[in-house]
């Protein structure tokens, strides 16, 4: 822990007078108050946080940093009153068009020069695009996890099928896995997200991440043809009996076991599958990782990756310790040190750090650094406004269990959109 | 006699009820005796289906051991007593004196203050959730023991004064009376005539309010949030992270929970029905 800590310091010392004289001299001689408010309350992200406010409160002996960890749903509701009422330096919220109603209320700083200073366009430049909204930049990222199908190897095997990588492979896959009497994908419907990731997929895939985050704005109508054509695609699938029956009474836990047990081939999910499944006796053998495969061949990949930021509130009073919080935070160091095994367990976001020797981590890193160039969305619940989310994906699971009522469905969407934007 | 004893009834009831009685009672502890089954069962049973069946290993000591050695609950336990205990002394204490004065007094708006404490047993503790809150917020309580002790106090003495009034009505007027004649002070009289004879009144009542303050999860959730000040109750859904719930853990943590006032009921029987039939019949 030592030794992390005082490389991680010399570097980032080292990445500082990189960066100029005048940064390195406001960085020097901190001091004052930090109040940070984090949502990171569950016990493992709590430790990691507490553990970052004290390697860096002994980097700047003269700094005192005042931590307020605030519960993840409560801090949702309270972030709107006290970046107005009560700002702090630095805190926790998350990427893409989640942070925008703050940044369009001008209640979030625009850093986009301290990620030049600090180089963090090139160190964190899978994550830029989520951070940035117009011309600016509004935060920074600290973690962040892969979503992507979950497979059972050995049955692939044993069905002589590999992963697919077009549409029409997924569909001869499927298929034959369906023949083998078992579903191609479990799923459990019952909290409706999980049926989100389905869509954003479809969608990305379909249609494009630039259409994805347009259509999650509110700014294309649900019942346009190219939403439809993503319907499609998913009704090819539920006609073909590739998902799970009943999946709308299972929660996504309650959905592993079809996997487990080998009733079920694949499971669209995030990284944090993968634990239950080694707890439950699948050898890393058995579970395999691919990207969700191409649908149209003229439209880049673009992947969900849920990505948790660091923000300096425009009202903060201590910008310059807030500034080297963050650059503290997404340090290469810090970050292999945060995202570790024993720590959160994700994807470091800075690009020079290492990734804990973990295939399926490695398998999340390599694909979101290199092989998703159409950008990185967050999650349907998080690029989708709350109100419009939760219409939506219970429009997605009516769907799901009954595809005949996909217009009604596309037609309660486009009403939703129109009241709550 | 009613409800007829079940000795002096025809053999076929007898009959009846003897087999009836096991099998209303499973039914009833049904959802107890799965919290059982699951805290001796292994994570890896969720996950493989395995959800009624045999564990595939036997897990219980594995479980409640890592509940104790694995997670933050020794310090929720310990910050649920150290919630309950102080919640049961203040509101004891007060209610002792709000009953004697209420009970032995008489003055204008007695009866006025008297149902002012009775009224705020009929306010929904929903409704208060957002201005109390607030108000422990405001006034730095907000995520502290001594936040949730002093708000249980307030509001658990409306209860208990009702409680002790009525006990201290149906004492022996006599008494006090007496000892008034001979010239003891007011004070004197409420701690060596009063108080002694009260002692079954307090035994009930404090037995009554351990188990609800230790039961109780709506003000622990909205008033505390951190292991620092959060009690058993809330701290148990600290196995229900981010991402997945830790169905086992969870079990032996509740089950853990549920001990000290089962405990409490068993050690203490005898007061708590005293407690809840206390003034039924005079």
């Amino acid at each position: 822990m030592r030794s992390i800590f005082t490389t991680g310091a010399a570097a980032l010392a080292a990445a500082t007078i990189l960066s100029g004289s005048a940064f390195a001299e406001s960085h020097a001689a901190l001091s004052g108050d930090l109040v940070i408010f984090s949502d990171m309350s569950n016990p493992a992200p709590r430790a990691v946080m507490e553990g970052m406010v004290e390697r860096f409160g002994e980097m700047h002996p003269d700094l005192n940093i005042e931590l307020t960890i605030i519960d993840r749903e409560a801090y949702k509701t309270q972030i709107r009153n006290f970046l107005q009422a009560n700002p702090p330096d630095v805190a926790n919220w998350y990427a893409g068009n989640r942070m925008l109603p703050y940044v369009e209320a001008g209640l979030f700083t625009d850093i986009s020069d301290l990620w030049e200073e600090g180089g963090l366009t090139e160190t964190l430049a899978s994550t830029q695009a989520s951070m940035t909204i117009g011309d600016g930049i509004y935060g920074v990222p600290y973690t962040y996890y892969q979503w992507g199908v979950y497979y059972r190897e050995d049955i692939f095997e044993e069905l002589g099928l590999e992963a697919p990588e077009t549409w029409d492979e997924e569909i001869a896959n499927c298929q034959a896995i369906i023949d083998s009497g078992r579903f191609c994908y479990t799923i459990g419907t019952k909290f409706l997200w999980t049926a989100g990731g389905w869509f954003d997929y479809l969608n990305m895939r379909t249609n494009g991440y630039d259409f994805h985050m347009a259509l999650t704005n509110g700014e294309i109508p649900w019942t346009d043809d190219r939403v439809r054509a993503t319907f499609a695609n998913w009704q090819q699938l539920i006609d073909m009996g590739a998902f799970l029956e009943n999946h709308q009474t299972y929660s996504w836990q309650e959905a592993l076991p079809f996997m487990v047990n080998g009733e079920a081939a694949a499971y669209l999910m995030g990284n944090f599958a993968v634990a239950p499944m080694r707890e439950a006796g699948l050898t890393d053998d058995q579970i395999g990782f691919y990207q969700f495969p191409q649908i149209d061949p003229s439209i880049e990949m673009a992947e969900d990756a849920p990505t948790d930021t660091f923000h300096i509130p425009s009202g903060a009073n201590n910008v310059e310790a807030a500034r080297a919080f963050l650059l503290f935070v997404t340090s290469a160091e810090n970050q292999t040190l945060i995202n570790g095994g024993d720590g959160l367990g994700q994807l470091p976001v800075n690009s020079q750090s290492s990734v804990d020797d973990d295939e399926f981590l490695n398998a999340g890193f390599e694909m979101l650094s290199q092989n998703s160039p159409g950008g990185i969305a967050q999650f349907f619940d998080r690029d989708a406004p709350a109100e419009m989310a939760q219409v939506a994906m219970q429009g997605f699971q009516t769907f799901m269990v009954d595809p005949s009522s996909l217009d009604s469905v596309l037609d309660r969407l486009e009403q939703a959109r129109q009241r709550f934007y | 006699m009613f409800p007829t004893p079940i000795a002096k009834t025809s053999r076929t009831w007898q009959l009846t009820y003897q087999t009836l009685l096991p099998v209303a009672m499973v039914l009833w502890l049904l959802p107890l005796l799965a919290v059982m089954w699951f805290s001796i069962k292994p994570g890896a049973d969720f996950t493989t289906g395995n959800y009624w069946g045999r564990p595939s290993s036997f897990e219980g000591f594995a479980n409640y051991f890592l509940v104790f050695t694995g997670s933050d609950m020794p310090r929720y336990l310990w910050n649920s007593v150290m919630i309950t205990v102080p919640t049961v002394a203040g509101a004891v204490a007060l209610s002792c004196m709000t009953g004697f004065a209420l009970g032995v007094y008489r003055f204008k708006g007695n009866l006025l203050i008297f149902f002012m404490f009775v009224a705020g047993n009929f306010v929904p503790f929903q409704i208060l959730m957002v201005p109390v809150r607030d108000l422990t917020l405001d006034m730095g309580l907000y995520d502290t023991r001594i936040g949730l002790v002093l708000f249980h106090i307030a509001f658990q003495t409306g209860f208990c004064t009702l409680f002790m009034r009525n006990f201290i009505r149906a004492l022996p007027r006599e008494l006090i009376e007496a000892a008034r004649v001979e010239g003891v002070s007011e004070w004197r009289i409420f701690w060596y005539v009063v108080l002694p004879l009260m002692r079954p009144a307090i035994a009930a009542l404090a037995v009554l309010i351990f188990t609800f303050i230790w039961n109780d999860y709506f003000w622990a959730v909205v008033l505390t949030q951190s292991p620092e000040s959060q009690p058993v109750t809330a701290g148990i859904t600290s196995f229900n992270a981010q991402y997945r719930a830790m169905y086992h853990l969870m079990s032996a943590g509740s089950i853990v929970a549920a001990i000290p006032p089962v405990a409490m009921f068993f050690a203490m029987q005898k007061h708590f029905i005293a407690g809840l039939t206390l003034g039924a019949v005079k």
